[in-house]
C-alpha cells in the first residue's frame, strides 16, 4: 500500500467527475431531490378515502349515523347515491374506496328497539388501506352503537346515561406511544429515508464510475501500471465516499430542519456510524462493478441489489420480524437494516453506543469483507 | 415503386431490430439479471412482505397475577401479536423497547381483577413503539378491540346476560355493520405487492434499456456510423423502441404467467390481451423518454443518473405503494403527467378489478398523449443534435 499513489488514483478519478459537470450535479442532486419528494410525497398515513353512501332510509336516525362517517377526517365525502348500481362503477375507476349502504328500515327498526345491518363495501385494492380502513369503520360503528344502546337502556331502566356506558366499557385500554408521541409518519420516516438513499445514490455513483473505465477500455492503463489491485480499488472509492459524506450531512440536516426530526443521541457516534454505512453502500457499488462488464449491467445489477432491499426489507415500512423467511435472510444480509437502528436510535430513541455496538460492529466486518470481495473479484490479469 | 420502397423500410427495421436484440444477447450478465427481475425479484417482494400486523412482539407486566389478567393476556393471540416474554420492572420494559426487542407492553395494575369484580371500570395501560406509525396504529386498533370485547363480556358475565355473537339476537338498537372487502376479500398483500413489483419492473427496464442503448451509440461513436447510413432518425430510434419492447413484454409474461397466477393465484380478472396492448403502449412511451434521456446526455454515467432521477419519484408518487389520494394536493398535479400513474390504475383495473376499454379509456389516452408528447420532443431533439 502506498499511500501517495492511492491519492493519485483518487485525484484522477475526482478531476473525472468534476470535469463531467452534469455527472457531477447529479451526484449531489438526486438524493437531495429523493429526500424532498419522499419526505413530502410518501404517505402512510391513512386518510381522505374517498366515500359515497346509499341511504334508502332517508330517515333522521340514518342521516344522523351517515353523518358520523361524512364528517370524520379519515373519510372525504364524495356525495350520496341513489342506488348501489350507480356505485359499483365508480368504485371499478378509484373515484371511490368505501361506500356505505343503509337499508330501507334502518330508523323504524332502531326505533322501536330492534337490531338492524348496515353494508360497508371496502376497494381491496390497497390491502393496508382496506383494512385500516375497516378499522375506521369499526371504530365509528361501535361508538354509535355505545351511544344508541346506553341511552336505550337508560330510558327502559331509569339509570343515568353516562352510568350506563361507563360499565358496559368495564375495562379501558389506554394506549401510549412511544418514541413517536403524534404518530405522525414523517417524524418514523425521515431517519429511515436517509439510511434508503444512502442505499440507493452511492452504489450507482461507484458501479458507473469503476465500469467505465472497463467499457472504454482505459482500464488497460491500470492493468499495466504499478498500481496494485488494493491501491487501486481504495484510491476509486475515495471520491465517491467524500460524495457520500457530503449527501449524508446534507440528508441529516433535511431531516432535522425541513422535516423537524428530533435527534436526541450522540452525533459523533451518528456520524462515525454513517461514515461506515457509506463505505459500506460504495462497497456494495464496487462489488457489482467488479462483477459486470457493461454499464447497463452495472446499472440493472445495483438496482437489483439495493432498491427493492432498500425500501422493502430494511425495516422502513415494514418491521423486520413481520417479514417472511426469505425475505428476512435478504434483510439481515445487507447493510441497511442495521443502520437503520442506528439512525432510528439516535434520532427518535436517544439511545447510543451502549444499545447499538452491535449493529456498528456488523457495519465495520460487513466494510471489510465487501472490501474483500472486491479485493479479490478484481484480477489485474483478466480471462477474456 | 411505393411497395418496393415499403419493402426496403421494412427490411432496414428488421435488420436494426435483430441488431439490438443481438447486442442485448451478447452481455449475458445483462440478460441474468434482466430474468431475475422478472422472475424472483417479483417472488421476493410478494411472498416477503405484510403491512399486516404479523407476530408483533408483546412483553407482560402483569401486578395483579390474577386469573382475570391472565384471561385477558391470553386473549392477545398470533398471528397479530406474540408474548415476547413477561418482566417484574417497569424499567425493563423501556430497556427491551429501546433495543427493539419488543413492540409494546402491556401493564396490568394491581387493582384490575378487583376493580372487576366490584363492577368498577378498569384500566389496562399498553406502552406501543410507533416508530414504525403504520404498525404502531394496527397494534393500537387491534388491542383496543381486543380489551373492548373482553370488557364487554365480563360485563355480560356479571350482569348474567348473553352477548351472541356480533350481538345480533341482543334485542337492543344495535347496529351491526357487515364489511365486505371487494376485489381481495382477505386483503392478501402478495397480490398487491407483487403486480406492484411487475409494474415497477417495467418501468425500470423500459426507460433503462432503451436509454442505455442510445447513449452507448454516442459513448463509442457508433452512433456516426447509423448518421451516415441511408437511415432516417425514425428509423434509427423506432427499432431500438421495437427489441426493448418485445424483450419487456416477454419478461411481463414470465412474470404474470410463471410467477403471480401459478404461485400466488393472482386472479386476472379482465382480458389479458388488453393488459399486453397497455403495456405495450405504456413500453413504448418510457423507451421514448429513455431515448430522450440519451439525447440530453453524454455518457451512460450521466444517463444512468437522469433515469434514477427520472424514475424514483415515478414509483413514489404515481401510486405504487400509497394510492392517488393520500398524495398532498401539489404532489397530485405532478402524478398526472406520470405515464406510470395511468399505468398502474389501469392495470389494477384489468387485472384485479375485471374493468374494460369503457371504463379504462382515460388511462389508455393518458398513456398515449404523454408518449406523443414524448416521441415528437426526442425526434426534434435527436435532428438538432445530428442533422
Amino acid at each position: 500500500m502506498n499511500l501517495r499513489r492511492i491519492s493519485v488514483v483518487a485525484y484522477k478519478e475526482w478531476r473525472e467527475i468534476v470535469r463531467d459537470r452534469l455527472f457531477f450535479v447529479l451526484a449531489f442532486v438526486v438524493p437531495s431531490l429523493l429526500m424532498l419528494l419522499f419526505g413530502y410525497g410518501l404517505s402512510l398515513d391513512v386518510e381522505n378515502i374517498p366515500l359515497a353512501i346509499v341511504d334508502y332510509d332517508q330517515s333522521v336516525s340514518s342521516r344522523d349515523y351517515a353523518h358520523h362517517f361524512s364528517d370524520s377526517r379519515y373519510f372525504s365525502f364524495q356525495g350520496y347515491a341513489k342506488r348501489e348500481q350507480d356505485v359499483e362503477k365508480l368504485l371499478i375507476d378509484n373515484s371511490l374506496r368505501a361506500v356505505i349502504i343503509i337499508p330501507p328500515d334502518f330508523g323504524a327498526r332502531l326505533k322501536s328497539g330492534q337490531a338492524t345491518t348496515v353494508q360497508t363495501w371496502i376497494d381491496g385494492t390497497f390491502p393496508f388501506r382496506a383494512l385500516t380502513a375497516k378499522g375506521y369503520v369499526t371504530a365509528i360503528n361501535a361508538a354509535m352503537n355505545l351511544n344508541n344502546l346506553s341511552a336505550h337502556f337508560s330510558a327502559l331502566t331509569g339509570i343515568g346515561q353516562e352510568t350506563l356506558r361507563n360499565s358496559m366499557q368495564s375495562v379501558k385500554l389506554e394506549t401510549r406511544y412511544l418514541y413517536n408521541q403524534e404518530v405522525k409518519s414523517i417524524w418514523s420516516i425521515a431517519p429511515k429515508l436517509i439510511m434508503v438513499i444512502l442505499m440507493l445514490s452511492p452504489p450507482f455513483l461507484t458501479a458507473l464510475g469503476v465500469v467505465r473505465e472497463k467499457e472504454s477500455g482505459a482500464i488497460y492503463n491500470v492493468y499495466s501500471s504499478t498500481l496494485s489491485r488494493g491501491e487501486y480499488l481504495i484510491g476509486k472509492l475515495l471520491p465517491y465516499v467524500g460524495i457520500s459524506i457530503v449527501n449524508a450531512c446534507a440528508l441529516t440536516a433535511f431531516a432535522l430542519l425541513l422535516f423537524g426530526a428530533p435527534f436526541k443521541g450522540d452525533p459523533l457516534f451518528f456520524l462515525l456510524s454513517t461514515i461506515l454505512y457509506v463505505i459500506c453502500t460504495t462497497g456494495i457499488g464496487l462489488l457489482v462493478s467488479v462483477m459486470v462488464n457493461t454499464q447497463v449491467a452495472a446499472m440493472v445489477g445495483t438496482a437489483i441489489v439495493t432498491v427493492v432491499p432498500a425500501v422493502l426489507y430494511s425495516g422502513m415500512i415494514i418491521p423486520i420480524p413481520s417479514l417472511s423467511a426469505i425475505a428476512s435472510v435478504i434483510a439481515h444480509a445487507l447493510p441497511g437494516m442495521y443502520y437503520a437502528e442506528i439512525a432510528m436510535g439516535s434520532f427518535l430513541k436517544g439511545v447510543g453506543i451502549a444499545a447499538l455496538w452491535q449493529d456498528l460492529l456488523i457495519l465495520a466486518l460487513y466494510a471489510i469483507a465487501l472490501f474483500t470481495a472486491g479485493f479479490l473479484g478484481f484480477s489485474k490479469r483478466p480471462r477474456n | 415503386m411505393s411497395n418496393l420502397f415499403d419493402r426496403i423500410w421494412w427490411s432496414r427495421l428488421q435488420a436494426m431490430t435483430w441488431k439490438e436484440l443481438l447486442q442485448l444477447m451478447r452481455d449475458p450478465i445483462l440478460l441474468v439479471f434482466v430474468l431475475y427481475a422478472f422472475s424472483a425479484d417479483i417472488y421476493n417482494a410478494a411472498s416477503g412482505v405484510s403491512f399486516q400486523l404479523n407476530n408483533a412482539a408483546l412483553v407482560l407486566f402483569d401486578l395483579d397475577r390474577s386469573a382475570a389478567s391472565r384471561e385477558l393476556a391470553g386473549r392477545f393471540m398470533p398471528p397479530e401479536f406474540r408474548w415476547a416474554g413477561a418482566i417484574t420492572h417497569a424499567s425493563q420494559g423501556q430497556k427491551m423497547l429501546d433495543d427493539g426487542k419488543a413492540m409494546a407492553v402491556l401493564d396490568i395494575p394491581p387493582d384490575f381483577s378487583e376493580r372487576l369484580a366490584r363492577g368498577d371500570t378498569a384500566s389496562v395501560q399498553m406502552q406501543i413503539d410507533a416508530s414504525n406509525s403504520v404498525q404502531g396504529f394496527l397494534a393500537a386498533v387491534d388491542a383496543t378491540q381486543i380489551v373492548a370485547r373482553y370488557g364487554l363480556e365480563q360485563t355480560a358475565q356479571r350482569l348474567g346476560v348473553g352477548v351472541g355473537g356480533a350481538g345480533g339476537n341482543l334485542d337492543a338498537p344495535l347496529i351491526n355493520n357487515q364489511t365486505r372487502v371487494w376485489f381481495n376479500p382477505n386483503q392478501n398483500d402478495a397480490w398487491f405487492m407483487g403486480i406492484s413489483e411487475l409494474l415497477n419492473v417495467i418501468t425500470l427496464f423500459s426507460m433503462l434499456l432503451p436509454a442505455a442503448a442510445m447513449v452507448r451509440e454516442k459513448e463509442r461513436g457508433t452512433i456516426e456510423q447509423l448518421l451516415v447510413s441511408p437511415l432516417s432518425p425514425w428509423q434509427i430510434m423506432i427499432p431500438k423502441i421495437v427489441a426493448m419492447v418485445a424483450v419487456i413484454l416477454g419478461g411481463t409474461a414470465l412474470g404474470l404467467f410463471g410467477i403471480l397466477v401459478p404461485v400466488f393465484a393472482v386472479p386476472v380478472a379482465g382480458s389479458l390481451l388488453l393488459f399486453f396492448v397497455l403495456t405495450t403502449l405504456y413500453v413504448s412511451t418510457l423507451a421514448g423518454i429513455g431515448i430522450l434521456i440519451a439525447t440530453m446526455t453524454r455518457n451512460m454515467a450521466q444517463a444512468g443518473m437522469m433515469v434514477i432521477l427520472i424514475i424514483a419519484p415515478m414509483m413514489f408518487l404515481s401510486g405504487a405503494w400509497t394510492p392517488p389520494e393520500a398524495m398532498p394536493a401539489l404532489m397530485r398535479l405532478g402524478m398526472y403527467v406520470s405515464p406510470l400513474y395511468y399505468y398502474i390504475n389501469a392495470s389494477y383495473g384489468i387485472l384485479m378489478k375485471g374493468a374494460g376499454i369503457s371504463v379504462l379509456w382515460p388511462m389508455f389516452a393518458g398513456i398515449f398523449l404523454i408518449g406523443v408528447l414524448v416521441s415528437m420532443t426526442t425526434i426534434v431533439r435527436f435532428k438538432k443534435q445530428f442533422a
